[in-house]
């Protein structure tokens, strides 16, 4: 990106190794601050690994991880300028548990041991609630969240702690198509309020139209740049392989891959 | 019936019964949303080679087990994150290992007069009042110490990885979590027995979760059902001449039978104002 003031994100040379298959090779990349970038790329193809590796939840091989000019493992309160949301699969959803407990969550790192959330962080969990929408949700059972609204439930727990910098994965899945684009329109309100955005998703299509830049990652990152550029090029047919085909519609082109029988 | 009350031997079962029922229910909660059943049961039969080694060494077994439960707890913990190996692998092989340990400490006694049976299966008439020290003893510190990680505990069982990434020691309250259970099941073992244990942590939890969802709320209802099983099976198995922990374990299956029928859950499913949405 054009931007010259210090990334947010740097990762150079970046590998990493699970049980002796390589994950991600030589994996660089800048994150400038007011960047809105989706990564995309098939299944499998280390998308979440580098979300993890930049939240220091995985370790590289070899490589540099820095965030916020820090290893990720090293940082303390700098820790609470990242929001992520997981994919969605990996909690429980039936668990028993309300609205408001579910982004009060995400100040119970700040709260620290042996203390009770105040009234500053309630206040600051409802203030994350009103922002994503879902105020009059408090008290319902995240259970009986529809998949868009547990979404935002999921997002309202990273704005808990104000983040400056935002980590999602695949947010829409479970989301169905009025939801997804009203959770994008989200996203992009949040950038324009300053935060940096990095959205790993599926949504080829609705993402690119949201985003200033695009991430192709197979297990290598295969292609940076604007949505324009990077959808549509060589580096989308290498990476989906001869079976994806590309149309025209709207501002950017659209992808379709062909599942395999 | 109300006879059995005056009796010195009821009165402590009674008294660490409830306390059994209570921590066995609150322990449970953790356990059943963090899918930990399995771990619970291993944990559980481990106990037998800390009781063996009690009798064997002439210990409270008690004492014993409590080491040998938390030695357990921490194997399976270390070895199912620290290497390849997947936790329920190595939950079998704790299982089997240390019962195999207490059969083999059993041989090592001389002609063995000891009540295994009651430590198998459970007994009102073996609790004797330093047991019922051991078990008031342990079932405090447990709740003081999940009193003292409410928030961090609850963090950890619903979304590890969140709470790791938000500045919450994940890895560390996860073994605060799995020793808990390891003091659970020792301070039950004497009037639930060992085979037992794990239901009793078990079945309350998830009775209650089928009727409600919010977290408070159900460790509420699961202490209710948790303390009404354990008095009620003691109170039933004097009369009816039967095994204290078997009749205890039995009336919490009905009742969580009653309450799956019962349960919001079960109906709430397909309605209208809850879309399906996950594949």
């Amino acid at each position: 990106m054009a931007n010259t003031t210090s990334p947010i994100i740097r990762l150079t040379h970046v590998d990493v190794i699970f049980q002796d298959v390589l994950v991600l090779e030589d994996v660089s990349l800048n994150v400038a601050p007011g960047d809105f970038l989706a990564i995309i790329g098939p299944n499998g193809a280390g998308k979440t690994t580098l979300l993890r590796v930049i939240l220091g939840l995985v370790r590289p091989a070899s490589g540099a991880v820095r965030l916020f000019g820090k290893a990720p493992w090293e940082l303390n309160g700098e820790r609470r300028r990242v929001g992520y949301v997981p994919q969605v699969l990996s909690v429980d959803l039936n668990f028993p548990v309300r609205a408001e407990e579910v982004v009060l969550m995400g100040r119970y790192g700040r709260v620290g041991l042996f203390r009770r959330p105040s009234s500053d962080d309630r206040a600051a969990a409802r203030r994350a609630m009103e922002r994503v929408g879902i105020a009059d949700l408090a008290d319902r059972p995240l259970a009986r969240l529809s998949g868009g609204q547990r979404q935002r439930a999921f997002l309202a727990r990273a704005l808990a702690n104000d983040p400056d910098l935002l980590l999602l994965d695949e947010p829409t899945t479970g989301v169905d198509v009025a939801a997804t684009e009203s959770l994008y329109e989200l996203l992009r309100r949040l950038h324009e309020e300053g935060i940096t955005i990095l959205v790993v998703s599926h949504d080829v299509g609705v993402v690119a139209s949201y985003v200033d830049g695009v991430v192709c990652v197979n297990r290598r990152l295969v292609a940076h740049g604007r949505p324009e550029e990077v959808l549509g090029s060589e580096a989308m047919t290498q990476m989906y392989g001869c079976e994806a085909m590309f149309f025209h519609h709207g501002r950017v082109p659209h992808i379709v891959v062909e599942k395999e029988p | 019936m109300t006879e059995v009350l005056g009796y010195a031997f009821m009165q402590r079962a009674l008294l660490a019964g409830a306390v059994i029922g209570a921590v066995c229910a609150i322990i449970g909660v953790y356990v059943v949303l963090k899918g930990l059943s399995f771990i619970g049961a291993g944990i559980a039969h481990a106990s037998f080679g800390g009781v063996a080694l009690g009798f064997l060494l002439g210990l409270n077994p008690l004492l014993t087990a409590i080491g040998f439960c938390l030695a357990t707890a921490w194997g399976i913990g270390l070895v199912a994150r620290k290497s390849q190996v997947k936790e329920d692998t190595a939950v079998g092989i704790f299982f089997a290992s240390t019962m195999a340990l207490g059969i083999l400490f059993i041989g090592l006694m001389q002609g063995y007069n000891v009540d295994l049976f009651g430590y198998l299966f459970g007994s009102i008439l073996a609790v004797g009042e330093q047991d019922v020290w051991i078990t008031l003893g342990l079932g405090a510190a447990v709740l003081v110490v999940v009193g003292l990680f409410f928030k961090e505990l609850l963090f950890v069982t619903f979304d590890p990885e969140m709470a790791e990434v938000t500045g919450v020691p994940a890895g560390r309250v996860y073994f605060l979590l799995i020793s808990l259970v390891a003091l659970t099941v020792v301070l039950s073992i004497k009037v639930v027995g060992i085979v037992l244990v794990s239901a009793l942590i078990v079945t309350p939890a998830a009775a209650a979760y089928q009727l409600t969802e919010d977290f408070r709320r159900m460790m509420a209802l699961a202490v209710v059902i948790g303390v009404s099983s354990t008095v009620g099976g003691l109170l039933l198995s004097y009369p009816l001449n039967t095994a204290s922990g078997a009749t205890i374990v039995l009336l919490a299956t009905l009742v969580f039978f009653m309450a799956a029928l019962a349960s919001p859950r079960r109906w709430r499913r397909p309605a209208a104002h809850h879309p399906v949405e996950q594949p």
